[in-house]
């Protein structure tokens, strides 16, 4: 009787680990051939190049504005992303620039209604989306959403935002494919991770002399959209590519680890989020890797330089997003949000904060009273000059233009080296 | 393939498996003495982590930079004393709440499976909302990818050698216990015939809380040694707990070597999978040995129970 038990018991976890099996699906795998060359580039010997920061002094030029029947009415801008679970900072750096966006609006004096603020967390996954959409769309006083922050989240949640008619604006979810799915309203400020994909590659290349690179996925909606780009981009460019996907979560990196430090790669690009990443850098040191380490924007962040300690020095990420700790544009609101919460912005803030405060210039267009269709509408045509960018969407909700910037650990600190456009001249 | 890799992936299999027969030595004593599986088990270890990380940083703070190999090997033994203790603590007040209580009012088997599932539940979160949820690294005081033997291409680094070798340490200590003292002995009564060891003069419920505080002891020292090999979060013990209750079966529940051979085996053969088939079927090999071991040898490899082997 209880051997029946254990062999039911011991079932559940079969059944978990073939569904899992089931779901990954097995990648191409181009596996290196011929004579390992040892020469490589490391990180640290790429040099920064000064970027042009691009757009123009960024002040709130924001379209004129409309209407002034609604004075003394308040609506809501809700934030949705994870403030929760192993990638919460993230959300944190989203979240509080939305909060400092909204609390500039208000006491500037200069709009004709009150603005509040609530968040929802999702936890930055698939199945947390849908319940944080929820609640944000029963609560009539929520115009448009900043978020969701992540690509999953975003695909899982957007249906319901497209029900409901309410503009979402991410500030960082940026998986090629959202734009194409038919959601009626939603938009982001960042390029997808096609631009990503493509200038990452395209930078990788330049430092393959032996025309070889290793790409690891975390198997996410985010880090195989961006893998699969660069993968696509390598092969065009003439490069072998290994390919792996290890799941987000893993905590144990050393089979990995050992397997790309005995590929002899040029470079190794890992495309997932930071928590994962510095776990993965420090086993790759234990396992003797030295060569060239990228990550993507999902690792752009400081806590992965806590976490990968010393095994982070060299690391190099490629983000389509503006540091406003080194950008002269942003420099007020860099102080600003420190003076607000204590700590520096952080990869996405400067983002989340062009997301909110074009959504604050839409609302101003609006005439009458503002609702969430208006605010849809509004978007549509809306130009603001923001931080980063001069925020104006494509009809598929797309930003124009894109820029990519290149960052890398240096003494411990996340430093800006460049954009790509200046590293590969 | 090479001889090479071969020998890497055999080290990192040993040192996962280390860590899982720890683990998994947690699950066959409770199972050996209460026939439960303390589902529970997977916070211990989480705890345990918990507890070596606060107590390193209280001790050199938690900016602590690289220090001589005596000191920081005197830190290390601490730190895992303090991750051992937090663990048998937990194992303990787990026992009094959760178990002890349906114990005596002999609930059914089914009641234990849910109040150690709900106790696994509240543990996490408590941590998840005491500790915070980001996930926490212990200071650098030790260089742990340094290596301490090679030869030719050959490695072995240093928290490779810890792992191993503590893990090897307590496990020799735990089956000297069960097998030359009196609490040992009791233990094995408890988990052959309850009833008869109690008539005996063998006290089951202090025989039992016992052997959770052995388990947690365990168990909390493998989070600390996790800990200090990846990093510490409040929902770092769900796999590590199934993948080592899955070795505690594989190598037969109740038996203590079993336990020790099904942690290691596990470990090797997850390794070895990705070396030989993809990293993507990990998992899936682990489980479909577990399920061609139990298919030939329905109770595990060495099959026996605590109260007859030890």
């Amino acid at each position: 009787m209880r051997h029946r038990f254990l062999a039911t018991a011991a079932l559940v976890p079969v059944l978990g680990a073939l569904s899992l099996a089931g779901c990954a699906k097995s990648s191409t795998t181009n596996t290196a051939t011929g004579t390992n060359g040892t020469s490589c580039v490391t990180g640290a010997s790429i040099k920064a190049v000064a970027a042009a920061p691009g757009g123009a002094a960024a002040t709130t030029t924001a379209g004129s504005g409309g209407g002034g029947a609604a004075t003394g009415k308040t609506y809501t801008i809700a934030y949705q992303g994870p403030l929760s679970g192993d990638n919460q900072q993230l959300g944190i750096n989203e979240d509080n620039a939305v909060q400092l966006a909204i609390e500039q609006a208000n006491a500037s004096a200069q709009l004709p209604f009150t603005l509040k603020y609530v968040n929802a967390d999702d936890q930055g996954t698939p199945d947390g989306g849908p319940p944080a959409a929820r609640k944000i769309v029963d609560n009539n006083n929520v115009v448009a959403v900043v978020g969701p922050a992540f690509s999953g989240a975003t695909k899982a949640s957007e249906p319901i935002f497209s029900q409901a008619g309410i503009a979402s604006v991410s500030p960082s979810a940026t998986n090629p494919t959202l734009t194409s799915q038919g959601f009626k309203t939603f938009f982001r400020v960042v390029p997808p991770d096609d631009a990503q994909g493509a200038e990452a590659a395209k930078f990788l290349a330049k430092y393959s002399p032996n025309k070889k690179i290793y790409l690891v996925d975390d198997t996410t909606e985010y880090g195989k959209g961006l893998a699969d780009v660069i993968e696509k981009q390598l092969s065009g460019l003439g490069i072998t590519v290994q390919r792996e996907g290890v799941a987000q979560g893993t905590k144990d990196y050393s089979a990995i680890a050992q397997k790309v430090a005995s590929a002899s790669v040029d470079a190794l690009y890992y495309s997932g989020y930071y928590a994962d990443a510095a776990l993965f850098a420090q086993a790759l040191k234990s396992a003797g890797y030295k060569c060239l380490a990228m990550s993507g924007d999902g690792s752009n962040d400081d806590q992965f330089v806590t976490g990968a300690k010393d095994a982070g020095e060299g690391w190099l990420f490629s983000c389509p997003c503006g540091d406003a700790r080194v950008d002269p544009n942003a420099a007020s609101f860099a102080q600003a949000y420190k003076a607000k919460f204590n700590v520096d912005p952080g990869t996405y803030s400067p983002e989340a904060y062009d997301a909110t405060n074009t959504i604050i210039a839409a609302m101003k267009t609006v005439s009458g009273d503002v609702t969430r269709e208006k605010v849809a509408t509004a978007l549509r045509t809306i130009e603001y000059v923001g931080l980063t960018k001069t925020v104006k969407f494509q009809p598929s909700g797309e930003v124009v233009g894109s820029t990519i910037f290149v960052y890398g650990v240096a003494g411990g600190k996340r430093v800006l080296k460049g954009t790509t456009e200046a590293l590969l001249k | 393939m090479n001889l090479n890799e071969f020998v890497q992936f055999t080290i990192l299999g040993l040192t996962r498996g280390s860590l899982y027969a720890l683990i998994a030595l947690g699950y066959t004593l409770v199972y050996g003495v209460l026939q439960l599986i303390n589902f529970a088990h997977s916070e211990v270890f989480m705890m345990g982590a918990f507890g070596g990380l606060i107590g390193i940083q209280a001790l050199i703070g938690a900016n602590a930079t690289l220090m001589p190999v005596g000191q920081a090997l005197i830190y290390l033994v601490v730190g895992m004393v303090f991750g051992a203790v937090f663990g048998a603590v937990t194992a303990w007040v787990l026992e009094r709440v959760a178990y002890r209580p349906l114990r005596r009012r002999g609930a059914p088997r089914l009641a234990f499976l849910i109040s150690a599932i709900g106790a696994s539940f509240f543990l996490q979160n408590l941590a998840g909302k005491e500790f915070g949820r980001l996930p926490q690294y212990f200071p650098a005081f030790i260089d742990k990818s340094q290596p301490v033997f090679q030869i030719g291409n050959q490695r072995m680094n240093l928290i490779q050698v810890i792992i191993i070798f503590s893990a090897v340490a307590m496990m020799i200590g735990l089956d000297l216990i069960v097998r030359k003292t009196k609490l040992g002995q009791g233990i094995r009564a408890v988990a052959q015939d309850a009833q008869t060891a109690a008539l005996m003069g063998v006290d089951i419920d202090r025989t039992i809380s016992r052997t959770f505080v052995i388990g947690g002891l365990l168990g909390g020292a493998a989070g600390f040694l996790f800990g200090m090999f990846a990093n510490v979060s409040f929902n770092m013990g769900f796999l590590p707990g199934v993948k080592a209750f899955a070795a505690a079966v594989l190598g037969g529940i109740g038996n203590i070597r079993g336990a020790m051979l099904g942690g290691l085996l596990l470990g090797l053969v997850e390794n070895w999978a990705v070396l030989f088939i993809d990293i993507k079927w990990t998992d899936v090999i682990a489980f479909v040995v577990l399920v061609l071991v139990l298919m030939f040898r329905p109770s595990g490899l060495l099959g026996e129970r605590l109260g007859r082997a030890a």
